[in-house]
């Protein structure tokens, strides 16, 4: 158990940068999740962490220990590879136990563990198979199965859970996030499904093309997101922009669309001037049906049981509702719609900050 | 099925060719190692006579000796052409200057006839000749005299066979190197492995059967070593470098005895596989075979 910094890390590759300056702080025994697009750079930042992958500039440092220039197999971590990263010619007892072989942990100790491993993650009967013999979500869970015999200082995952299906998947989320509880290591955990972000981490860092966008708690992100890059990717369905100016000219603050259609705030947003050019932002779920509300044209309607999910145009911008209510208008008529003033957001149409 | 006729016609050339010099010859050899046959003897035909000359090899003190040489050279020569093969390989796979340079003329060796390497290698070394053991002489006072001590010409043989040969385990290793995941190495660093474990654990079992590859084609190459030991040495001082290859020309051509030497090659193959099939099953059954309980 340690806490991880990052001061304004680097990474080139040549003279290409792929990371720009990113500072973290992980707190001891924090579960921190990464995410962000393909290729924003979540698994160079945590081979860097790892030592798989040279610093460029800044500084790690792991346990108050700047670490910059220590190999892998001082810096005490275990990792999970996106690709699995399997020994192939190792059976899976074989791959789980052979970071305590090489430690020279006492045999009937390793069994017990591996035992232990393989049954939390339901590998009790592959135990002898080689990895070419698995299929792809088996040997995700070896690869995690390998990281969780050891007692390292910091967990690092790297998308362990995205081969797995649906159901696997959440039973998976939960697994790890008992194991966290249980153990309280540190864990830094990369993924590009929000979802996954939302429900495990203490903390997430949003990352976009090799910067951080935005680091707090999930609700946090939720709530009050920075900008329009962690507005629209933070929730799901994403959030609805809507490309408008600034007015209180209508009496209470709002923003105005093209189309004259005037979405009321809830309050003037602090640094918004009259007439600035912005984009109103409100989450599906934000969004209730009732008359006094906008007209928007229903184009598709998704019943998903528990709610409806509709598609919608307001004036000529698309819009998503998601509704408890069942909602049975045709595609083609209109629908009235209000969104909640005190959940909305607004952003500077130029720098996309939250104003 | 309709399409068979057509895939064996598209053979059909090469199990031809196969046949005629592959398949015909050996034969032959065979048909001939159950006969006596010497153009210099009484009854200079060919006549059967069933497994005399295997019971006359068993008890050959010659032949026995050559087969002893031959498997002790290709022991040290495929020995450190592996090792060096690798280390070489390891090289390559860095980059330093010049890199390019140095692979091409270090596979130069692959190219030369084996004739023209032992004739190249007798020039260089032969004594009162070659500059090798002149300089030897002048610089350390260092006495080499391949015609004379017999392990010197020994270690010149093998010397040469690792010169001509290691290139090829180089590039094997190389191709096998190049073609390794990279994840498990990385995961063996964070698993903690120190270098020496990672190669043990890790590379060496990932490489087994590329190693393996290696070993049995050079080892089969170097147990029928024939035309660079004999312009190098010509077996000699005395019989100290007369592998079994050349045992097997001497007996069959300065001495016609064609069936004799004949039955010398049935046993030499027959050794040959039965060896590599030993190897191969200590080195890659037995492994597998523990796996089962
Ligand atoms: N060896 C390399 N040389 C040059 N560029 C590289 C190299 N490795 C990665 N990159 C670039 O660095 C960026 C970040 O890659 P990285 O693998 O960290 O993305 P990621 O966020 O993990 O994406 P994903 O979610 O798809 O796994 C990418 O744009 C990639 O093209
Ligand atoms: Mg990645």
């Amino acid at each position: 158990m340690a806490p991880v910094t990052l001061k304004d890390v680097k990474k080139r590759y040549g003279t290409v940068q792929v990371i720009h300056g990113v500072s973290v702080d992980i707190q001891d025994g924090e579960f921190v999740i990464l995410v962000g697009p393909s290729g924003c750079g979540k698994s160079t930042l945590l081979r860097m962490i790892a030592g798989l992958e040279e610093i460029s500039g800044g500084e790690v440092s792991i346990g108050g220990r700047v670490v910059n220039d220590k190999p892998p197999k001082d810096r005490d971590i275990a990792m999970v590879f996106q690709n699995y990263a399997l020994y192939p010619h190792m059976n899976v007892a074989d791959n789980m136990s052979f970071s305590l072989r090489l430690k020279g942990v006492p045999k009937a100790e390793i069994d017990q563990k591996v035992k232990r491993a393989a049954s939390i993650l339901a590998l009790d009967k592959l135990l002898d198979r080689l990895p070419k013999q698995l299929s792809g979500g088996q040997r995700q869970r070896v690869a995690m199965g390998r990281a969780i015999v050891r007692d390292p200082q910091v967990f690092l995952f790297d998308e362990p859970l995205s081969n797995l299906d649906a159901k696997l998947r959440v039973q998976m989320r939960v697994e790890i996030k008992e194991l966290h509880q249980r153990l309280k290591t540190t864990t830094i955990y990369v993924t590009h499904d929000q979802i996954e972000a939302m429900t495990m981490a203490d903390k997430i860092v949003v990352m976009h093309d090799g910067i951080v966008e935005q680091t707090g708690a999930p609700l946090d992100l939720y709530d009050r997101p920075a900008n329009l890059f962690v507005a629209g990717f933070i929730g799901s369905p994403a959030m609805n922009f809507i490309d408008g100016t600034l007015t209180t000219r209508t009496g209470a603050p709002a923003v105005v669309t093209a189309d004259g259609i005037a979405l009321p705030l809830a309050r003037m947003p602090t640094g918004g001037t009259e007439g600035q050019t912005v984009v109103y932002g409100v989450r599906p779920e934000h969004i209730a049906l009732g008359d006094g509300g906008q007209k928007a044209i229903v184009s598709v309607t998704e019943p998903t049981g528990s709610e409806t999910q509709v598609f919608m145009k307001l004036g000529e911008a698309p819009v998503v509702g998601v509704f408890r209510e069942r909602v049975t208008v045709a595609p083609g008529q209109p629908l009235a719609i209000r969104p909640d003033p005190a959940q909305t957001h607004v952003f500077d149409k130029v720098s996309g900050r939250r104003l | 099925m309709r399409s068979s006729t057509v895939g064996w016609l598209f053979l059909a050339p090469t199990l031809v060719i196969l046949f005629i010099f592959g398949v015909l010859p050996f034969l032959y050899v065979l048909v001939i190692g159950f006969t006596q046959w010497n153009s210099f003897a009484a009854d200079p035909t060919m006549q059967y006579n069933g497994v005399e000359n295997f019971r006359r090899l068993v008890f050959d003190e010659q032949f026995l000796y050559s087969l002893w040489l031959t498997l002790k050279f290709g022991f040290f020569a495929v020995t450190s052409q592996i090792l060096l093969g690798y280390f070489l390989a390891q090289l390559f796979m860095r980059d330093f200057p010049g890199k390019g340079f140095f692979r091409t003329i270090h596979t130069l060796p692959l190219v030369i006839a084996p004739i023209a390497v032992g004739a190249t290698w007798r020039l260089m070394l032969v004594p009162g000749l070659g500059p090798i053991p002149y300089y030897l002489r002048q610089w350390f006072g260092y006495d080499l005299n391949i015609s004379r001590y017999v392990d010197q010409a020994f270690l010149a043989t093998v010397v040469m066979d690792v010169w001509h040969w290691t290139p090829l385990v180089t590039l094997t290793m190389l191709a096998a190197l190049a073609s390794l995941p990279k994840e498990p190495f990385e995961q063996a660093q964070i698993d903690g492995a120190n270098r020496f474990q990672i190669f043990w654990h890790v590379t060496l079992p990932l490489l087994k059967p590329a190693i393996l590859a290696t070993v049995f084609i050079r080892l089969m190459d170097a147990l029928r070593t024939v035309d660079e030991v004999w312009m190098l040495t010509g077996g000699g001082p005395g019989a100290a470098t007369r592998y079994i290859g050349l045992h097997i020309w001497r007996v069959v051509f300065p001495k016609t005895d064609y069936g004799y030497g004949s039955s010398m090659s049935l046993i030499t193959l027959y050794l040959t596989i039965v060896m590599c099939w030993l190897l191969y099953a200590g080195l890659v059954a037995r492994r597998d075979l523990k796996r089962v309980d």
